[in-house]
C-alpha cells in the first residue's frame, strides 16, 4: 500500500513522504480536527501541531500497524488537551451555531444535476451541519470518522480507544441525538 | 424486551453500515415484514445518506506551506539532536578509552622511572605521581564536561533566536 510505503520512507528520514503524507491526508485530518473544536483557528493549528508530532513520534510507530488510527489518535490527543484547556465544558456540552460561521456550504463540490437539486441537498447538508454542530465532542466525533472519513467500527475504537461496543452505543445514541434535533429545528419538515 | 423493540434499537446501527451480517440479516426479515419498522427505516435512510455526503472543509494552501515547513524544521532539529547525542557518546566513550590507555602508559612508564631510580626509590613519591595523575584526569574531566555544558547553553540560545 502506498501509505505504508510513506510510512516507511518517513521513518527513514525521508521529508518527501512527510510532503506526501500530509498531502494525502489533509483533507481528512483538518475535516476531524474541525468537527471536533469547531473553530478554524483552533483547528489549522492543531493540524499542525499534529504533523510535528507524526516527526517526534514516527519512529516509535510499529509499521504493520494501521498509520490512519495512529495518525488519528495523536490528534485526537493534542484536540482533547487543547479543548480540556481552553474550554473544558466544550467536551460534554453542546455549542451551537459556530462550526457553521465557517461558511462551508460555499465549498461543497456537488454532482447533484439541476440547480434546485443542488440548492436543496446544500440546504439538507447546511441543516444536518448546524444540528451535527449542537451535539457533544463524542458524538461529533464518532459520527464524522464513521460517515466522513468512511472508518470501521474497529478503527474507530482504536482511535477513541475504548471499545467496539462502546463505539456503537455512541454511534446510535449520535444518530439518535441528530435526529431529534433535526425534528426539533425543522418540526414537521423531511427529518421526520 | 421483544424481537420488533431490538429490530428498533438497530435501525440506526444499519442505517450507519455498522451491523454485523446476522444483525444485518435479521433486520432485513424483520424490515420486511414490519411496517412500522420499514417506515423507521425509511426515516433513517435520507440523514445516513447525507451525513456520507457532508462537504469537507479545505485547508488553505498557506496551511499546508506553513506545517511543511514547521514540519522540516522539526525534522532537522531531530536530525541534528541525534546527531549531537551520537557525537557526544562517541567523545565520551573515546575519552573512557584514553583515559584508560593512559593509565596503562602510567604504569609503564613509572615502572622504568622506578628500575631507573633504583633502590633508593621513595614509595612515598610514586603514590604521590598517582595521586596527581588522578587529579590531573579528574580536572580534565571536569573541564570536559564544563565545555560541554556551556556549548549547550550556547546552542539552546542560538536556536532560541533562530
Amino acid at each position: 500500500m502506498a501509505v505504508d510505503a510513506d510510512v516507511v520512507r518517513l521513518r527513514r528520514g525521508d521529508l518527501n513522504a512527510l510532503s506526501e503524507l500530509i498531502n494525502r491526508y489533509q483533507n481528512r485530518l483538518y475535516r476531524y480536527l474541525l468537527r471536533i473544536v469547531r473553530q478554524p483557528a483552533e483547528a489549522e493549528d492543531l493540524f499542525q501541531q499534529t504533523w510535528l508530532r507524526v516527526v517526534e513520534k514516527i519512529r516509535s510507530f510499529d509499521a504493520s500497524r494501521n498509520f490512519d488510527a495512529w495518525l488519528f489518535t495523536l490528534a485526537r490527543n493534542l484536540a482533547i488537551d487543547h479543548l480540556r484547556r481552553i474550554r473544558p465544558e466544550s467536551l460534554d456540552e453542546p455549542l451551537a451555531n459556530s462550526w457553521h460561521s465557517e461558511n462551508v456550504v460555499d465549498r461543497i463540490s456537488s454532482k447533484d444535476r439541476t440547480p434546485l437539486d443542488h440548492a436543496l441537498a446544500a440546504e439538507r447538508r447546511t441543516e444536518i451541519s448546524e444540528a451535527m454542530a449542537g451535539l457533544p465532542m463524542i458524538y461529533r466525533e464518532v459520527l464524522t470518522l464513521r460517515f466522513e472519513d468512511e472508518m470501521k467500527i474497529e478503527e474507530i475504537a482504536q482511535v477513541t480507544a475504548v471499545p467496539v461496543s462502546t463505539v456503537k452505543s455512541r454511534l446510535r445514541r449520535s444518530l439518535e441525538q441528530l435526529r431529534d434535533a433535526l425534528e426539533a429545528q425543522y418540526p414537521g419538515g423531511r427529518w421526520q | 424486551m421483544n424481537e420488533h423493540d431490538k429490530i428498533r434499537e438497530l435501525l440506526a446501527l444499519a442505517a450507519a453500515d455498522a451491523l454485523t451480517s446476522a444483525e444485518e440479516k435479521r433486520v432485513a426479515e424483520h424490515v420486511r415484514s414490519c411496517i412500522a419498522c420499514s417506515n423507521e427505516w425509511e426515516a433513517w435512510r435520507p440523514m445516513a445518506s447525507e451525513l456520507r455526503r457532508l462537504p469537507t472543509p479545505q485547508p488553505s494552501s498557506w496551511l499546508l506551506q506553513a506545517t511543511l515547513a514547521r514540519a522540516e524544521a522539526k525534522f532537522t532539529e531531530q536530525a541534528e539532536h541525534d546527531w549531537n547525542r551520537r557525537v557526544v557518546i562517541f567523545v565520551v566513550a573515546f575519552a573512557w578509552l584514553l583515559t584508560i590507555a593512559s593509565w596503562e602508559v602510567f604504569h609503564i612508564v613509572s615502572g622504568r622511572f622506578e628500575r631507573l631510580l633504583g633502590p633508593q626509590f621513595s614509595p612515598t613519591s610514586f603514590r604521590h605521581t598517582l595521586i596527581s595523575f588522578a587529579a590531573f584526569t579528574a580536572l580534565e574531566w571536569l573541564a570536559g564536561g564544563v565545555a560541554a555544558v556551556m556549548l549547550a547553553i550556547r546552542q539552546r540560545g542560538e536556536r532560541r533566536l533562530v
